[in-house]
């Protein structure tokens, strides 16, 4: 897994539009809050930061973890790489887990820095754990729709068109329920994707919710990870079509 | 002796949907073999080598590689070296980077810099994949194969896209690799290599062996020939030939050595100049050709 990783992680920096985008998504996150808390705060408070944040957090999920895992693993793929890693004595789990962990590592970084942000700016959250539970699960829920999105996506072109749904899906989710809470829908809202996952970061953030009704939250995105899986192991190919 | 064979194939079918690729095909490698899976195009030798490679699952049938499941990779692939058809290298990757990754995740060890040098591309060693041309991703990918030496090698299509030199220094590695006795799987569509090299031939035509045997085996089944054309008028030929289309003699026969003496002792009585003059085995090329025509 981890000679696989570091191969990935060399990739990733030898292409710089990958790297740019990077960087661009915390540092243009970042920004702009700091432009809404300090230009016009009115909106800001009225959006509330755990709105904020949980949107924040998703734009890095969606538009970097997510859509790159699909287009990482598409182009592996589509040039036979995936065929040249199991034709040696690597296993599927590990081949996958490396190819995607630096991906992981740096979204989670990204977020990291822009909820840091956020608090610095903002005030911070109340309840740390509970944000790094809604975080993680978040990024596992984003990895595994990744890879059942992949098993459709058959180039890194066609990741454009194919990861638009889930990335476009999840983003309105989070932005609906982060800024207009879970009072009327709540049910729908949480069982949407990233729905849950938004409200849980919410709750961490502004605090006051019982812990055993935020845990309870964490299960519809937890079994958003197991249909994503399931789809995954049904969907996903090793070699392209022929 | 009395060995386990390396690669054991029994009854293997390969299916896609309602194409059946591979008919009931057995076969066994034994150690220090090299033998050559060919046959037409589609003939089911992709499919055949997939599935011994560990890459396809057998739609029935049972393939043992070194005793083992080829699916299982731990127990089979630190044993084996894969030189795929189609390179499979990420192209933002160096050469010395690509063999390195795929080294490590071999289970074997050795070094990057002796394989480099065993197929002349230690001056590539920090050239991207991308820049590389044809025939050097070839010796890349036969590289990755032969790293830490391992007891079972598959090259499918190793010479294609190779110039003569390359072709040689493929082989003469080729060469010491069986002298420290590894076990060689070969296709190619370079049958003279096979014939000169091979220890045993399958040549599979529509999902099955249409012959299989050792070079010599196959080659005693079918006549020898004898080419040759004639500059001016000559006596009539003292042997039944046919004419081909370039103006070319050639006789089959089953009994070459006489039939070139008759023919050669016939040139000299009568001046004859015998042009292009060759005498051998039946080629490969043209029991393929045989096969692929009906």
């Amino acid at each position: 897994m981890f000679p696989i990783a570091r191969s990935e992680l060399i990739q990733l920096f030898r292409n710089r539009a990958v790297l740019v985008t990077m960087l661009v998504i915390p540092v243009a996150s970042s920004a702009m809050y700091i432009y809404l808390h300090e230009s016009v705060p009115a909106v800001s408070a009225a959006l509330g930061l755990g709105g904020i944040a949980a949107v924040l957090m998703f734009l890095a999920m969606a538009l970097g973890l997510y859509t790159t895992a699909v287009t990482t693993l598409a182009s592996r793929r589509q040039n036979l790489f995936l065929k040249r890693l199991r034709s040696t004595a690597a296993g599927d789990a590990g081949i996958l887990s490396g190819l995607l962990l630096p991906v992981t590592a740096i979204t989670l970084v990204q977020v990291a820095v822009v909820l840091t942000v956020l608090a610095v700016v903002g005030g911070g959250p109340a309840d740390v754990p509970l944000l790094v539970a809604a975080v993680l699960a978040t990024a596992v829920m984003m990895l595994g729709l990744g890879l059942a999105t992949a098993g459709l996506t058959n180039s890194p072109e066609h990741a454009q068109v194919t990861t638009l749904p889930v990335m476009v899906g999840t983003l309105a989710v989070a932005g609906w329920v982060g800024f207009t809470g879970t009072e009327e829908l709540g049910l729908l809202k949480r069982l949407l994707p990233g729905g849950s996952a938004a409200e849980l970061v919410v709750n961490a953030w502004t605090g006051g919710a019982s812990l055993g009704d935020s845990l309870l939250l964490l299960a519809p995105t937890l079994a958003w990870v197991v249909v994503a899986v399931a789809l995954a192991a049904r969907m996903f190919r090793w070699e392209p079509r022929r | 002796m009395t060995s386990t064979p390396v690669i054991d194939v029994d009854g293997l079918n390969v299916r896609y949907g309602d194409f059946h690729a591979v008919k009931n095909l057995s076969f066994q490698v034994e150690r220090g073999e090299l033998y050559a899976l060919l046959g037409t195009n589609g003939a089911g030798k992709t499919s055949t080598l997939e599935t011994v490679e560990g890459h396809r699952a057998a739609t029935s049938g049972t393939v043992r590689v070194f005793g083992h499941s080829p699916r299982d990779r731990r127990a089979v692939r630190p044993r084996m070296g894969v030189m795929l058809q189609e390179s499979g290298f990420s192209p933002d990757l160096t050469v010395r980077e690509s063999v390195g990754l795929i080294g490590a995740l071999s289970g074997r060890a050795d070094q990057v810099g002796r394989v480099l040098g065993l197929v002349g591309l230690s001056d590539r060693a920090g050239t991207e994949v991308s820049q590389l041309s044809g025939g050097e991703k070839r010796r890349l990918d036969f590289a990755t194969a032969v790293y830490g030496t391992p007891e079972l090698i598959f090259l499918d299509e190793p010479t294609t896209g190779l110039d003569v030199q390359s072709r040689h220094a493929l082989w003469e590695a080729v060469d010491r690799l069986r002298e420290d006795g590894s076990t060689i799987v070969l296709t190619t569509h370079y049958l003279e290599e096979a014939q000169q090299r091979a220890d045993r031939i399958g040549l599979m035509h529509k999902g099955v062996f249409h012959r299989e045997g050792t070079v010599a085996e196959l080659t005693r089944t079918l006549p020898a020939e004898i080419r040759f054309s004639l500059a001016g008028p000559a006596p009539a030929l003292p042997l039944h030939a046919v004419r081909g289309s370039d103006g070319g003699f050639l006789i089959e026969t089953f009994a070459l050595q006489k039939d070139l003496h008759t023919l050669l002792r016939w040139a000299q009585d009568g001046a004859v100049e015998l042009r292009e003059l060759q005498a051998g085995p039946t080629r490969l090329d043209d029991v393929l050709r045989s096969i692929g025509g009906d």
